[in-house]
């Protein structure tokens, strides 16, 4: 394969992942290559009608060489190739999904900490507990619950209750802990990062802040 | 070639009260090596202010000064510093600062001078008109004995609609040591205005229809303009949003960048929605909101808009229409304000229906900032308050008060927090009306002299927050173990530092501040997580040394040192850096004048140091660490018993404190034994003179050492 066609498929490939994290969406390597075929399919032979209305614009020499290339390849190659050009992209992340998939987004665009609250919302669960022991482990702070309320997580009380009490009688969840201020706010920790008094102090800190400006 | 005669305005305004004479002095000349600011302040006071002057006496003098950089298009660069003999500061009145932001330092300088010195007394009541060249003394006979709000009207009336009113209140008026100087609505100076009451000065008016050179290349100066845009956070340089977001790769729910796409500015007309990207250099100004981030969601559909001072795009004071002000209080229903001054009169309530965040809350934040900075009292960095609750709640109130004067206060308003209570009482404080009203009005010292309180009950009791000298804390071992404790211990009011602070609240993970706090301070040990303080370190002294000449040097050059330094940013492909050398390349470009980043913090740290010598001189003493440099019981106790250094407490260790200042004064060349600066240490700033003229007052460690 010339290398031309890495070059012309790398330039696609984050084309896709960027407009998919523009509009807040994960892709797999599939719906990229979707995306890839798609295009290619597009790139009618010379002398035939093009799918777009925009008049054709000749491609640069090595973007030419490197199309041919890519049309040169069956889809199972075009796959592969594909996925080593996402894994090596500098300007785009990977990250495994809760579905095992492996997803991709550009993190100047949609950030490492957002794609994970988005690949988290279909579960409640993972959503809240994960959040908590990044929390706990970085910065380090336990979250006020009501955070899970707003967005991007939008969980309404009902889910964040169910997650909590699913979490209590999980024994993979026993780190996931809750301490409550003065004002009867609560604030979820892990205890794998955050000793229970600690977290009490961090909590009642993060009230006090606006008292003491 | 570069002129070096940029970023000054050039003059210096003097303004005899008591002969009615103006005359103009040469900045750079004169007060050059000082920066301007607090520098040219400090100065002032230093040659032309004798030693034991009373904050009211004629003698003592007022300045109002800003720096190289105000006027200019540099962000956050609206500040005015305003030097004083400190009423408040207790028990005896020794230099100090307040600061405004707002429009004043601008027009200051587009009339042409970088400060005005005030001083003697006036017969009767004046103001002060600066168009220009043209300075006037005016009758205010007929603006005594009236709020800010309306002095402001009639002097602008007078002077034209591009003018900027600094006016005291009744407050003021009054010579109450808790009086502000206000100007463009809600930009106030606390505990100045009593210093212009006792001057017969009700205001100043300026106007100007100059500018301000640029020494240096313009290109370079508009990329720095832009580059400082770039790593600017919301207020209080916090760098993340308060919220997740697409654009950033960390949040923090404590951030004041609260401006999340989708919140709409709900009292704007028409409504204004945020949108667009949360970097956008044009839309910074939507990341702030104060009474957001301090009232909670319901302020949103009350915002106007953001107000704030020249050339900064931050604009934490927040404007707010709440209409129901009106019709139950009787006053505007429009108010605006930031940080203290916009929590002002919920500031007086224990508790209140709905909580903190609730309707009442937000109706005494609006009753409080109307009534404040029209009558022009200053909270004291919430003191006033404190003291306030702790009085009534200790029975102070009901023992010392008459019968009559205690019957007449709605207390059953104030239990129930009720924001009616504040129409009773700041009045009160204002006119300083009553015993309660003199001696609240005086701040902290005010119930230790008048009532026999020993200061040890308010330094015992963390629940005060008071410090010392008539003071509380700002920003102290809450946020920041021994560099907020070292920091509290130099001036003589609340230390209004944000040096420190700005840097440990900014959100950004831990490990994110102690790889920056290596590269800045020498090791990430420089800096602790709040509440898991470890063991003083060299690191953490030089950090400390840091803030405070940063401070110093914000204050002198007309920058802001609530928003600054900008350390940190909110920029990922920066590693989250900031720029430590920010103000010597603005200074150098607008003066002309080469400095680069150690040699303007050696300036501000001559400045801060001629504030410590002022104080020397002042006290009489030499021996600042057993004489002022106090630390409050409180901060060695902690209310479950915590030993210091374990894990969410905020207890400190007095031999470890006692270490902590030992380095710090030793960083800073001072004399161990007494904090007192050596001789070597004022002839290394350029200080000599100061140093001999202490030396022959015996005021150099150990006596008359040279």
């Amino acid at each position: 394969m010339i290398p031309e066609a890495r070059d012309v498929l790398a330039d696609m490939a984050a084309q896709a992942v960027r407009s998919a994290s523009r509009e807040l969406r994960l892709v797999t390597r599939d719906e990229v290559l979707e995306e890839v075929c798609a295009i290619l399919a597009d790139i009618a032979p010379e002398g035939e009608a093009h799918a777009t209305a925009a008049p054709p614009v000749a491609p640069l020499p090595e973007t030419a060489a490197g199309l041919e290339g890519l049309a040169a390849l069956d889809r199972q190659e075009l796959s592969a190739l594909l996925g080593a050009v996402l894994a090596a992209h500098p300007g785009l992340a990977v990250l495994q999904g809760v579905s095992g998939q492996t997803l991709h987004h550009a993190p100047d665009l949609l950030s490492r900490t957002y794609a994970r609250i988005l690949d988290r919302k279909g579960s409640p669960l993972l959503l809240v507990a994960g959040e908590i022991r990044a929390n706990s482990r970085d910065y380090p702070r336990p979250v006020p619950v009501e955070l899970f309320k707003r967005p991007p997580f939008d969980l309404t009380p009902e889910d964040i209750a169910q997650a909590l009490a699913a979490m209590a009688a999980s024994p993979e969840y026993q780190d996931i802990g809750s301490v409550t201020t003065g004002t009867g706010a609560v604030h979820l920790f892990s205890t794998r990062h955050l000793e229970r008094g600690y977290a009490l102090f961090l909590a009642q800190r993060s009230e006090s802040l606006e008292m003491n400006p | 070639m570069t002129r070096p005669d940029g970023g000054f305005a050039g003059k210096v305004l003097r303004v005899d009260l008591s002969t009615g004479k103006t005359s103009t002095l040469d900045t750079r000349e004169k007060y050059g090596a000082l920066l301007g600011g607090t520098g040219l302040g400090y100065q002032v006071l230093w040659e032309e202010v004798p030693a034991g002057t009373g904050p009211f006496d004629p003698a003592n003098k007022l300045v109002f000064a800003t720096g190289a950089l105000a006027g200019t298009s540099v962000p956050c660069s609206g500040r005015t510093a305003i030097t004083t003999i400190f009423p408040s500061c207790w028990p005896k009145a020794l230099v100090g600062s307040g600061h405004m932001g707002g429009q004043f330092a601008a027009r200051l300088k587009y009339a042409g001078y970088d400060a005005v010195i005030v001083e003697g007394r006036s017969e009767k009541p004046v103001w002060l008109f600066i168009r220009d060249g043209r300075v006037e003394l005016r009758d205010a006979t007929h603006l005594w004995g009236c709020g800010i709000r309306r002095a402001t009207l009639e002097i602008s009336q007078e002077m034209g609609a591009d003018c900027c009113v600094a006016a005291i209140g009744q407050a003021g008026e009054n010579c109450a040591p808790l009086a502000t100087v206000v100007n463009s609505l809600s930009h106030s100076a606390g505990g100045v205005g009593g210093v212009m009451g006792a001057k017969n000065l009700k205001a100043i008016g300026v106007q100007g229809s100059g500018g301000v050179r640029i020494a240096g290349d313009k290109g370079q100066w508009e990329r720095l303009v832009k580059f400082h845009l770039s790593i600017l956070g919301a207020n209080n340089q916090h760098v993340v949003p308060a919220f997740p977001s697409p654009e950033s790769e960390y949040y923090s729910p404590g951030s004041r960048w609260v401006g999340e796409p989708g919140k709409r500015w709900g009292a704007a007309r028409p409504p204004v929605e945020i949108t667009g990207s949360i970097h956008d250099m044009s839309r910074i100004a939507y990341r702030t909101n104060s009474a957001a981030y301090f009232l909670g969601e319901q302020a949103w559909k009350h915002t106007v808009r953001g107000n704030g001072c020249t050339s900064c795009p931050i604009r934490c004071h927040t404007t707010l229409k709440v209409p129901a002000m009106a019709t139950k209080y009787g006053v505007s229903e429009i108010a605006q304000g930031t940080c203290i001054a916009l929590n002002f009169g919920r500031f007086f309530f224990p508790q209140q229906p709905g909580g903190p965040k609730g309707q009442s809350a937000l109706e005494a934040c609006m009753l409080g900032m109307n009534m404040a900075d029209d009558l022009g009292i200053w909270s004291n960095y919430g003191q006033l308050q404190r003291d306030f609750i702790k009085l009534a709640n200790d029975g102070v109130f009901k023992a010392k008060l008459g019968s009559a004067e205690y019957a007449a206060i709605p207390w059953d308003k104030w239990r129930a927090g009720d924001p009616a209570f504040l129409l009773d009482i700041i009045p009160r404080i204002g006119h300083r009306q009553g015993e309660l009203g003199h001696v609240l009005g005086q701040g902290s010292g005010g119930p230790f002299e008048h009532w026999g309180i020993r200061e040890e009950v308010w330094t015992a009791d963390r629940a005060t927050t008071y410090w010392k000298m008539g003071h509380p804390k700002h920003h102290a071992n809450e946020d920041d173990g021994q560099c907020g404790v070292i920091i509290n211990t130099q001036y003589n009011r609340d230390a209004q530092c944000h040096s420190h602070t700005n840097f440990v609240r900014n959100g950004l993970p831990l490990a994110e501040q102690k790889r920056l706090a290596g590269e800045l301070w020498g090791s990430p040990d420089s800096v602790d997580a709040p509440g898991h303080y470890t063991r003083m370190n060299p690191h953490k002294a030089r950090r400390a040394k840091w803030a405070l000449i940063r401070k110093e040097l914000h204050d002198c050059l007309g920058l802001c040192n609530w928003m600054g330094p900008w350390v940190a940013s909110p920029l990922k492909e920066r590693g989250y850096r900031g720029d430590n050398s920010l103000e010597s390349r603005f200074f150098s470009l607008a003066t002309g004048q080469k400095l680069d980043r150690e040699a303007l913090d050696l300036a501000g740290e001559r400045v801060f140091t001629l504030h410590r010598a002022l104080t020397i001189r002042d006290m009489a003493t030499a021996d600042m660490r057993g004489a002022h440099d106090h630390v409050p019981g409180w901060v060695y106790e902690d209310p479950k018993g915590a030993q210091p250094f374990s894990q969410g407490t905020i207890r400190m260790d007095r031999a470890d404190m006692a270490l902590a200042m030992d380095m710090f004064y030793e960083l800073m060349g001072w004399d161990k034994a007494t904090g007192a600066p050596t001789a070597q240490a004022y002839a290394r700033l350029g200080l000599a003179d100061v140093g001999r003229e202490l030396k022959a007052r015996r005021l150099l460690p150990g006596g008359d050492a040279a």
